[in-house]
């Protein structure tokens, strides 16, 4: 097989101010061959799309390159190419689809004519022939009623639409390199399938070669040929994709997959990276958990949540977002509660902590119905109830130091003589989540993801909460950091017999987490049961479409080939 | 649609009413007795009690209002006080004049500030672009009136190329030998703050991501900007438009003074001065209606340039 | 927090000790704070009465040049009055006052009047009065700078305290502090002020200013919060959905709380920066009213007066106190907006 790219030691810096640079790819060499697909693997910072943008130099404005990175496509240096030589190779040998559809459109144009853009300017079609073409695009992408999608604009559209748009407009002019940075991370599990099969069909249909960034390996074990893992700007290690998923070389490649929560398995722990440096064995004793004994802790029953719009003139259009759930929490259990976007399993969450207020049911908790509560009355079983929330970016004060991040709770709820003593407790907890002492003065912005996740366990913990709800906690995290907060989380339940409502769209996740669950879709609890009852045995539908959708890494691609 | 612009009409009510409740309290407990301003305009005695009456200003506060009230949606004022000419024709005359000055200077400005923007948006982060800032901010430290007195001082005065002051009836003669050297002083001070807003239009949306889209399918820069940017420019550029609207139709004092044009600034101005209520209560009513009218039809507008509003 | 645990703990720099550090290294901004700075002295100096105390004072000589262009030798234009011609006749024998001329004389001699010499030229020029310029123009930014920064600052608080409530609560509350906004904003602005300054000339408030330079600080501040107010609610609409707002109602914290321990610090560079804009817009509006005759009173001298009195003098081709007024006030100005600029770069929440 002919090499289509040779990206020779590739070296990309980014300038910060007029004396500091930071270097993102410090060097990286690797072949894509023609008509195959490669698969670039990696956790944020890795310098993954930095590395996949160098090659049509789609880099930002302070991007500074290595003097010896080379690029080499079709006998040229693209990297030493003139601006004008780019731009006829943009779109025409090689496109690109971003991560976010919505935003990568552009909002005041059609889809169609965005589509017939691009055939306009590189196949040289007048207005109505790139139309025609554009139809013919959208039909061979799948998206339904093309005619009169042609005219629709991108926000009329849903996310896998979008994408779908982005993908006709990048094979449109029948590139030999589409390169896909992360296409499906921003999409349901169910769509992700759609797509991820749609780019493997057209790959193989167009022969034209696929450069797939993601961070998740299951889906990366399914569709690729070759595997580049890569992490703080280098690669680790590159093979094809069985050699790299039976017999991964590198200790990071193998910590990478390990780390993710296995489907079959739930052991005590969720190996980390840290454990593979450190050659520590991986733990195979399976967890233990409490049994669902006695009254529950929390009983739901016919919660609902609606929101009102305005409609017509004086008319009111209503859309449930919850419809009707009952369930129920034991103490020192995890309730997980699954879904994709639009399914209600947030509101359900915003509803126990009283942030959003439930239009009718009743949350009883100790007797009480939490859903009748005056904000006072509601005050004191604040600190019983808490919540960590998806974004650790946005959940923590960024003027707040981590001392008043951790005090704060404490005043509030009148916990600790006095400020020194409530000093020496939030040091505590600090060291009880695995922080250093010398967090207490410093700002979120100076942590990483993980870290402030940890902080807001630990303003959690502060109050001494009996349940936690975890809104997609860890969802925003790279596997491998994840793996350590799902550890974390795990041995807190253990120690202080927390009860978790678990709530997420990563289903592997949440069947490494969660005792019962609940499936959500549309606002409706679709099936309820012991978690393990639900993965071995769906009963609904729609259940057994989700668990069909996870990406499975190699095992799924060798189930698919022997399918057909 | 309708639903849409007859729900906005009758919002439109508690402002206009919050508008003329304040005008009226304001001039009935802060102003003056009109009687006593009257006899400082030299008025006779029968034209101050039949403004009293006209007024009732023996009757109940609330007759008082419901007068006001009638007043301006029957567009009836009455007369100016202190020239005795027609409040209605006040307007009809004033207006056009006003007009006729604004109405190229707001058109000019657009075109320049987006040509100005656009260009140097182009070269961001050059040399020439920050000299063109920095330009702009000295340029922005300096009052309009000095710009005026300097530029009729300069233009009218010394070089004599246009006349300093004046107006004739004719629109042509108007538009050719008259507003020139007003519109172009209003343009020029109008070109630091314009272009600079305008260039934090065009640099925003280069940071969008179909932009980055848009260079990944091989799209010229010089289309980017043109086709691409500038399209969605005119979001932002629609909402500068409308708020700079109503002052079209007030105009500006200062130049109506300055070169002595009969326009409706310069006789809000005369007005105060002479404390002529009539008048100034009429202009800021009516210029508070045409406000909001003017807010309104933006809003329609919107739903044209901006594919993503839903009016609702 | 001065806490025994604390002491030996690392302690970060915050926002603001962060964001001078990195103005520190813009040479630009440096500049203009060191310009600003100067222009602050001579505020302060000239509140003090330190400096140009006696601008008053008719020190030249009608319309004196500056130094720098040198006296006008032909005396047209320093109105010096030629005297009569012919000898002096005695009068006395019918002069019905002319007994008492000596008398009168020895009294005058008891009392010393320095008939002070005027100056044929000042170092920027002398006004129509022979009013020294270089000390009016520094009074003058005494009062327009200090109108400018009250003005501003009036504003920033009016805008801020109505923006947080009307945002963060949103509901009835809101809606009711729209309509405000809605009616102050359909009123042209300058038919506002106008009205307001007929308030406060004609109506019983006229009693409670009387000097002149609050109401030009209370024109600009009433008619100038809805800037202020819009920004502010729009950025209280973002962050009381914003998680880390989330999270402090979930640990129980109040409103109160809410709005302006947690959400009030996120914004503060916000309004800091629409403060400075406000500034120097109130500045130029202060020259606008006081050529409406709206602004300070006659007896005290601001940038605006300066340049209103200008305006006659140019036709009489005498330019330096326009060149006065308008270089203080372009400088002034300039390095205000350039500081601007320079802390709203070094505040740049980006890098948080």
């Amino acid at each position: 097989m002919t090499n289509l790219i040779s990206v020779q030691n590739l070296e990309v810096s980014f300038r910060m101010s007029k004396t500091v640079t930071a270097q993102a790819v410090k060097g990286v060499s690797f072949d894509i061959p023609a008509n195959s697909t490669v698969a670039l693997v990696g956790e944020s910072g890795s310098g993954k799309s930095v590395t996949a943008m160098s090659i049509v130099r789609l880099l930002p404005e302070n991007a500074i390159l290595g003097a010896n990175s080379k690029i080499l496509y079709d006998g040229r240096d693209l990297l030493h190419a003139s601006v004008e030589d780019m731009r006829a190779l943009r779109g025409r040998d090689i496109s690109v689809v971003f991560q976010e559809p919505m935003s990568s459109l552009n909002p005041v144009f059609t889809v169609g004519e965005q589509i017939a853009e691009v055939l306009r300017i590189h196949m040289n079609l007048n207005p109505r022939q790139a139309l025609d073409r554009a139809l013919e695009l959208m039909t061979e992408v799948g998206i339904p009623n093309p005619k009169e999608r042609l005219k629709s604009y991108p926000h009329e559209l849903s996310g896998g639409q979008q994408q779908r748009v982005m993908i006709a407009m990048a094979i449109a002019c029948e590139p030999k390199l589409l390169i896909a940075d992360e296409p499906t991370t921003a999409l349901d599990v169910t769509v992700q399938r759609q797509i991820t099969d749609l780019i493997a069909k057209l790959q193989q249909r167009k022969k034209m070669s696929v450069l797939f960034i993601s961070h998740d390996l299951g889906l990366v074990g399914e569709i690729s040929d070759q595997v580049i893992v890569m992490r703080h700007g280098l690669v680790r290690e590159t093979g094809d994709v069985e050699t790299i998923f039976n017999a991964p070389k590198d200790t990071y490649t193998r910590a990478l997959i390990a780390c993710r929560p296995n489907l079959d398995t739930r052991p005590r722990r969720l190996p980390v990276i840290d454990d593979f440096v450190n050659g520590r064995p991986i733990e195979t004793e399976q967890r233990v958990t409490v049994s669902a004994s006695g009254e529950p802790l929390v009983t739901v029953q016919g919660l609902r949540k609606e929101y009102r719009f305005k409609k017509g003139l004086f008319g009111h259009s209503v859309f449930p977002a919850v419809q009707n759930a009952d369930f129920t929490l034991h103490k020192g259990r995890t309730l997980g509660v699954v879904g994709e976007s639009g399914s209600g399993k947030t509101t359900i969450g915003m509803m126990l902590t009283r942030l959003t207020d439930a239009t009718t049911g009743s949350i009883l908790f100790e007797g009480k119905d939490l859903a009748t509560l005056s904000a006072d009355q509601m005050r004191p079983y604040r600190s019983r109830i808490q919540i960590i929330f998806q974004n650790p970016y946005a959940s923590l004060n960024p003027r707040f130091t981590i001392a008043q991040i951790l005090m704060e709770p404490m005043r509030i709820h009148g916990i600790g003589k006095d400020e020194d003593d409530r000093a020496r407790m939030a040091l505590s907890l600090l060291e009880k989540v695995g922080l250093p002492r010398d967090a207490f003065g410093k700002y979120p912005h100076e942590f990483s993801g993980g870290q402030r996740q940890r902080i807001a366990i630990a303003r959690c913990l502060s109050m001494k909460p009996e349940i936690i709800v975890c809104d997609e906690s860890v969802s925003a995290l790279d596997v491998s950091v994840q793996a350590t907060v799902l550890n974390l989380l795990l041995d807190l339940q253990e120690e202080f017999g927390l009860s978790y409502v678990f709530i997420s769209h990563d289903l592997a996740v949440v069947k490494y987490m969660a005792d019962d669950m609940l499936v959500m879709s549309k606002g409706e609890i679709v099936e309820r049961g012991l978690a393990e009852d639900i993965y071995h045995n769906p009963q609904h539908p729609y259940t057994k479409q989700l668990l069909q959708a996870i990406p499975r890494g190699l095992t799924g691609r060798v189930e698919a080939a022997q399918a057909e | 649609m309708f639903s849409y612009i007859l729900r906005r009409v009758l919002q439109m009510i508690p402002t206009l009413a919050g508008v003329i409740l304040l005008i009226f309290f304001l001039f009935k407990w802060f102003g003056g007795d009109p009687a006593d301003i009257m006899v400082g305009l030299s008025a006779t005695k029968s034209q101050i009690a039949s403004i009293r009456t006209q007024l009732g200003l023996d009757r109940p506060v609330l007759e008082q209002l419901w007068i006001f009230v009638q007043q301006i949606f029957t567009f009836n004022w009455g007369k100016s006080w202190a020239t005795n000419e027609a409040i209605s024709d006040i307007f009809a005359t004033r207006l056009p004049v006003t007009l006729t000055v604004m109405i190229p200077i707001l058109i000019l400005e657009v075109v320049l500030s987006i040509v100005a923007g656009m260009a140097v948006a182009y070269v961001r982060g050059s040399l020439a672009d920050r000299t063109v800032m920095l330009i702009s901010t000295v340029a922005l430290s300096i009052s309009f009136l000095v710009y005026i007195v300097v530029g009729q001082y300069v233009f009218a005065f010394l070089l004599g190329w246009f006349p300093v002051q004046g107006w004739s009836d004719s629109l042509w003669k108007n538009l050719t030998t008259y507003a020139p050297l007003p519109v172009f002083l209003a343009v020029l001070v109008s070109l630091a703050p314009g272009t600079r807003l305008y260039r934090s239009f065009f640099l925003d949306e280069l940071g969008h991501d179909y932009v980055r889209t848009a260079r990944a399918k091989g799209v010229s820069e010089n289309a980017i900007l043109f086709k691409h940017v500038l399209r969605n420019a005119m979001i932002p550029i629609l909402t500068n438009v409308a708020t700079q609207l109503p002052g079209v139709f007030i105009g500006s004092f200062l130049i109506e003074a300055f070169f002595s044009m009969p326009g409706l600034g310069r006789e809000v101005l005369t007005a105060v001065n002479r404390s002529d209520y009539p008048v100034i209560q009429a202009v800021t009513v009516y210029l508070a209606a045409l406000t909001m009218v003017i807010n309104l039809v933006t809003d329609v507008l919107y739903k044209f340039v901006d594919p993503r509003v839903v009016l609702k | 927090m001065s806490l025994d645990v604390l002491h030996d703990l690392p302690q970060s720099p915050g926002v603001w000790a962060s964001a001078w550090k990195r103005l520190r290294n813009n040479r630009v901004g440096m500049v203009s704070l060191a310009i600003t700075l100067v222009f602050i002295a001579m505020v302060v100096l000239a509140q003090l009465g330190l400096l140009a105390k006696d601008w008053q004072k008719e020190v030249g000589t009608a319309f004196a040049p500056p130094h720098f262009v040198g006296r006008i030798v032909d005396g047209s234009q320093t109105a010096v009055v030629e005297g009569a011609q012919g000898p002096a006749v005695d009068i006395s024998d019918i002069d019905p006052l002319a007994p008492r001329y000596q008398e009168w004389a020895e009294r005058a001699a008891q009392f010393k009047t320095a008939a002070a010499e005027k100056s044929e030229t000042l170092p920027l020029g002398g006004d129509q009065l022979g009013r020294d310029v270089l000390s009016k123009v520094i009074k003058g930014a005494q009062v327009s700078i200090t109108v400018g920064l009250l003005a501003a600052l009036f504003a920033t608080i009016i805008g801020t305290v109505l923006g947080a409530i009307g945002g963060y609560f949103g509901g009835k509350v809101g809606d009711f502090l729209e309509w405000v906004y809605n009616v102050f904003t359909s009123i042209p602005y300058i038919l506002l002020m106008f009205s307001v300054a007929a308030v406060l000339k004609s109506g019983p408030l006229a009693k409670v200013f009387t000097s002149g330079v609050w109401t030009v600080i209370i024109i600009l501040s009433v008619v100038g919060w809805t800037g202020i107010y819009r920004l502010v609610r729009a950025e209280y609409i973002k962050h009381r959905t914003r998680e880390y707002v989330r999270a402090a109602e979930a640990i129980g914290a109040s409103h109160a709380s809410r709005m302006f321990t947690h959400i009030l610090p996120n914004i503060s560079h916000v309004v800091l920066v629409q403060l400075s804009l406000h500034v120097v817009s109130f500045i130029k509006a202060e020259v606008i009213l006081s050529f409406l005759g709206l602004g300070v009173p006659l007896d005290m001298v601001s940038w605006g007066t300066m340049l209103t009195e200008a305006q006659a003098e140019l036709v009489q081709g005498k330019w330096w106190q326009l060149l006065a007024a308008t270089a203080f006030m372009a400088t002034f100005v300039t390095a205000f907006a350039l500081l601007t600029d320079a802390l709203r770069d070094a505040l740049d929440p980006k890098l948080r």
